[in-house]
């Protein structure tokens, strides 16, 4: 296939958190507002006057400072994220938008609160509370939250417009980017793909690190460009999976699946596109943050949620996923430390190939993937194994 | 009167006995000895033999 | 044969043998770690605490407390329902029998009143554990070939750390049984080799090793089938961590029954949380109310509260002799087991007269001015979540170092009385009481809550942290560093334990002494008060 034009440029964005689009949005005024997790919403960072970040922590190493402050016991990402804050990477954060949806992440958060580490006079640091269910007290009791420590915060703070018209402006805009990225995604369900893995990956990952209204252009630009993409005369890869699992914004994570020969069609994980780009609806009558608070609880398919009809939903809907994008397997992969992926990834590994027939790999891996010789002998096995069940599967019918 | 005081004695004298044998159980921790060295090790046979369940078994049922 | 050494026996100090023999050997002088066998932790002999103690020992706790334990069974169930249980799982048979040397290690080297108030508490808790299980049993469709009785209808089933009063209104007629109090907690105090199965279990399905080992722990017996079938529903809960959400999906699985999720905000000084706290225990009791039937009642409510509520008070009287006086006759494990057991579990009788039998011996140390540890070197507080396979390691540290663990942290947590004069203030208090339970109170909510420590050391005159290091536990490794700098700052004496919870395959007990002695020798510069107990092998012990 021919490059992606804009590939190297969002490859590029993609190796500084403080990136060019974020350095030109603050020169331009805005505030940059950063974030770690899904449960914050990102549109309403996006606010005109601000925009939103998700935090990275791209080419990290050793995280030595943090270890000293949260220990080689907690999970590489949030030691990562608090590595490039000690070493000043976040500095151009103007707020951090905290959740306490897992604990790593909340401590790093709180080092923020608590230390002098971002080097900006005017950065703060608000907690909002997240709650682990999708009944009407949750959707009422989110919305308060973002209400007082989201929005109101924003006004106070840095006189931001957080009236009903400035929120559907940013709905719309956020709406866009869903949909281009929805859009683009869409491809991977096609027999053979214009667009890989790892490029989605890039794609998504810019989308979340990039003010909206400056990545916009490229996005639509990339959306056109794919619609007259010729794939490879044959599908390059052996098998498709899906990728499920706990937080994963590294690309390269993504190219070693696809080194290995299989290519990954579907992304249901933190900083993933399944759930997430989703379009935000707004009824008539209905407040917009209200139909913010509401959306973001229902689509998320997090580990944290707790009810029953919760817990089980998302091994269907990983399922469905499955059929959907035409993966012939599943890899499940969790983040060393994660308490909540390492269950859930423990249970998925174990019921969806007994209960819907879906192949699937286990794998615990780290922030930074030094091991990545280990991962591809496990990967290689993996797929030789998908494609052997599918060569005999294919002989059947 | 001297044969009720004949068994009160042997009674003391049973129940003293009993009191002092329990005594030695205690301060020479032969309770001890005796659950940690035999029922522990025993009990623990039969529950490693006993069979169970295999939880895999359950179904998971979605939408229940 | 030993030839009899003429010249040792002259040197002999008759009237000190005495004394000895009679009032047992004053703390300085005692070697207790003589009385162990090497690696079981079995004693040789146990310990001559001179005749008056020792016999209470005997009396009063030893024979006293086997008796209690064949009374419990009689009068909850019955020895059949006893040895069906005990034949049937595990945590039973390997955890009740040895209760008495769990007795013996907390209440090591423990003289008059500290003997006496501390071994109350322990008796208390295992009358409500015999009761819990024997509640289990009797409702148990494992016990019966898969057939449900009506105590099976009548039975509650409940995350450990969902607080036992949100089920009073239904007390008359229903049973809240925790999950994993008794299978596990307890289990893991008094007899450590049992967990090691379930982590293993549950390890051998695919869970890695990091995540917490107590909610490893809990979702093993399911894995294990260890975990009886009493109730035909349960009630889950977000506390203390995140383990413990991710523990409950694989719960949820193998018990396979409705399941109500009630979980506490996290950041529960916010004001704004409070109301939609409230609305789940609301929400909650619905779900009761549909599950059984049985209507909500107010009045069963206020009843169990306000006798709850009379324990919370005296727990303050407690801390108030505790952190003023040197009178508090009360050791750390039994101040620190009791405290987590009565307030998690909720209302019993058998709280409310230990209560009354502690009140009176602590009113008499008052009154009398009896100081209890005499040889204390330092007032500590210990922080964080404890080792569980050895919670009697401040009886050591005492006996070893004159270290007195004077309060602990999760005995702060639940630290208020509920209103009681209508239901809506009722339920706020009851969403404040359950967002400050034990691991949480200080672990969630913003950092600044797990430095509540500085305030407790200063109310309850600490000069010494014993700061727990449980290596699994995200949370608190998660701000280590801060700990550290804080004690540097403060000049505060903080020793790192790091520990296991239950699995005392990672850090031994043997491992933490050792840490302490380091401590102690190096940067304390002090010598020990009974060098027997330095250094010992406790390996194989329960």
């Amino acid at each position: 296939m021919r490059d992606l034009k804009h590939l190297i440029f969002f490859e590029n964005l993609l190796q500084e958190a403080n990136n060019d689009l974020v350095k030109q949005a603050r020169s331009e005024g805005k505030r940059a507002i950063g974030y770690t997790c899904y449960f914050m919403p990102e549109v309403l960072l996006d606010l005109p006057g601000c925009f939103s970040v998700r935090l990275r922590a791209p080419r990290s190493s050793s995280p030595e400072m943090a270890t000293y402050y949260m220990s080689n016991r907690t999970c590489h990402y949030g030691r990562s994220l608090m590595e490039r804050a000690l070493e000043g990477g976040f500095n151009f954060l103007d707020a951090q938008m905290a959740t306490e949806t897992c604990t790593v992440t909340c401590r790093f958060q709180e080092h923020l609160q608590r230390m002098d580490i971002i080097q900006n006079p005017d950065f703060f640091c608000e907690f909002t509370d997240v709650p682990f269910k999708k009944t009407e007290n949750s959707y009422e009791h989110f919305r308060k939250q973002l209400q007082v420590h989201v929005l109101d915060k924003l006004a106070e703070r840095f006189g931001i417009d957080t009236s009903d018209a400035a929120l559907i402006s940013a709905i719309e805009e956020h709406n866009e980017v869903c949909r281009l990225i929805s859009e683009i995604g869409e491809y991977r369900k096609l027999d053979n793909p214009p667009i890989t893995g790892y490029e989605f990956h890039v794609i998504q990952l810019v989308s979340l690190t990039c003010p909206k209204y400056l990545i916009l252009p490229y996005l639509r630009e990339t959306a056109e460009e794919l619609k007259t993409r010729e794939p490879e005369p044959k599908f390059p890869f052996r098998v498709r999976v899906a990728l499920a699992g706990a937080e994963n914004d590294d690309p390269n994570f993504t190219q070693l699946i696809e080194s290995c020969g299989a290519m990954v069609v579907a992304d249901r994980y933190c900083y993933g596109s399944l759930p997430g780009r989703e379009e935000i609806t707004v009824a008539e009558g209905q407040s917009p943050l209200d139909a913010v608070a509401r959306h973001y609880l229902k689509t998320s398919m997090c580990p944290r949620f707790m009810p029953k009809e919760d817990m089980r939903g998302r091994k269907k809907y990983l399922a469905d996923i499955v059929k959907e994008y035409k993966a012939d397997g599943l890899i499940v992969a969790s983040n060393k430390f994660c308490e909540y992926w390492s269950y859930e990834r423990m249970m998925d590994a174990l019921i969806l190939p007994r209960d819907f027939g879906i192949p699937t790999c286990s794998i615990e891996k780290e922030y930074v993937n030094s091991a990545s010789g280990q991962l591809r002998t496990r990967f290689q096995a993996f797929i030789e194994s998908v494609e052997i069940k599918k060569i005999q599967g294919g002989d059947k019918t | 009167m001297a044969k009720f005081f004949k068994i009160l004695f042997k009674i003391l004298l049973i129940a003293g006995a009993i009191y002092a044998a329990l005594f030695a159980v205690f301060y020479f921790d032969l309770d001890g000895k005796l659950l940690f060295r035999k029922v522990e090790p025993l009990l623990a046979k039969h529950y490693d033999k006993m069979e169970r369940r295999d939880p895999l078994s359950v179904m998971y049922e979605i939408g229940k | 044969m030993k030839k009899l050494d003429l010249k040792k026996l002259k040197n002999m100090d008759v009237k000190k043998l005495a004394r000895d023999f009679w009032y047992g050997k004053p703390h300085g002088e005692r070697r207790l770690g003589e009385l162990y066998e090497d690696k079981t932790g079995l004693y040789k002999h146990r310990e001559w605490r001179g005749v008056k103690d020792t016999m209470y020992y005997f009396n009063n706790i030893w024979l006293y407390n086997y008796v209690m334990m064949v009374g419990d069974i009689m009068k909850f169930g019955g020895p059949v329902l006893f040895a069906k249980g005990l034949w049937r799982y595990r945590w039973l048979g390997q955890t009740y029998l040895p209760v008495l040397h769990w007795f013996d290690r907390g209440l090591e080297g423990l003289r008059g009143e500290a003997l006496r108030a501390s071994a109350w508490h322990y008796r208390a808790m295992v009358c409500v554990t015999i009761n819990q299980f024997m509640n289990m049993f009797k409702a148990d469709g494992n016990l019966r070939g898969g057939e449900h009785n009506d105590a099976w209808h009548h039975s509650i089933a409940h995350k450990e750390t969902v607080w036992g009063g949100v089920f009073y209104p239904w007390m008359d007629k229903y049973t809240h049984i925790p999950l994993e109090m008794i299978p596990y907690f307890v289990t893991c105090h008094v007899n450590n080799h049992t967990v090691l199965n379930y982590i293993d279990a549950v390890q051998s399905i695919g869970l890695p090793g990091d995540p917490c080992p107590m909610c490893q722990a809990e979702a093993g017996l399911f894995v294990l089938d260890d975990m009886p079938d009493y109730a035909p529903f349960m009630v889950t809960s977000n506390e203390a961590c995140d383990g413990s959400v991710a523990s409950t999906a694989v719960q949820d699985w193998f018990m396979n029954v409705p399941l109500f999720a009630m979980p506490q905000p996290m950041q529960f000084d916010d004001p704004l949380v409070q109301e939609h706290c409230a609305n789940e225990i609301r929400e909650l009791w619905k779900f009761i109310e549909e599950q059984t039937g049985a209507p909500f009642n107010w009045e069963l409510l206020k009843e169990y509260l306000e006798k709850q509520n009379e324990l919370q008070r005296f727990e303050w009287e407690k801390w108030d002799v505790a952190a003023n006086t040197s009178y508090y006759p009360i050791n750390g494990v039994a101040q620190a087991l009791y405290r987590i057991y009565q307030t998690q579990y909720g209302e019993h009788y058998i709280w409310h007269d230990t209560d009354k039998r502690v009140r009176k011996i602590m009113e008499k140390c008052v009154e009398q001015r009896i100081n209890s540890f005499p040889l204390t070197r330092h007032r500590v507080i210990a922080w964080s979540c404890a080792p569980l396979y050895y919670s009697n390691w401040c009886t050591w540290a005492y006996n070893c170092w004159g270290l007195n663990t004077i309060i602990n942290m999760d005995s702060l947590m639940f630290d208020m009385t509920i209103r009681t004069d209508n239901l809506d203030d009722t339920v706020m208090d009851m969403a404040r009481y359950h967002e400050w339970a034990p691991m949480r109170r200080m672990a969630v909510g913003g950092m600044h809550h797990i430095f509540e420590l500085w305030e407790n050391m200063e109310k309850f005159h600490c000069d010494m942290v014993m700061m727990y290091d449980q290596l699994q536990c995200k949370g608190m490794q998660g701000v280590v560093g801060l700990f550290e700098d804080e004690f540097r700052a403060r000049n505060i004496h903080a020793i790192w334990m790091p520990h296991a919870l239950p699995d005392k395959r990672t850090v031994s007990r043997a491992e933490i002494r050792r840490i302490i002695n380091d401590y102690m020798t190096t940067v304390m510069q002090e010598e020990p008060l009974d060098p027997s107990l330095l250094d010992f092998d406790d390996s194989e012990s329960w």
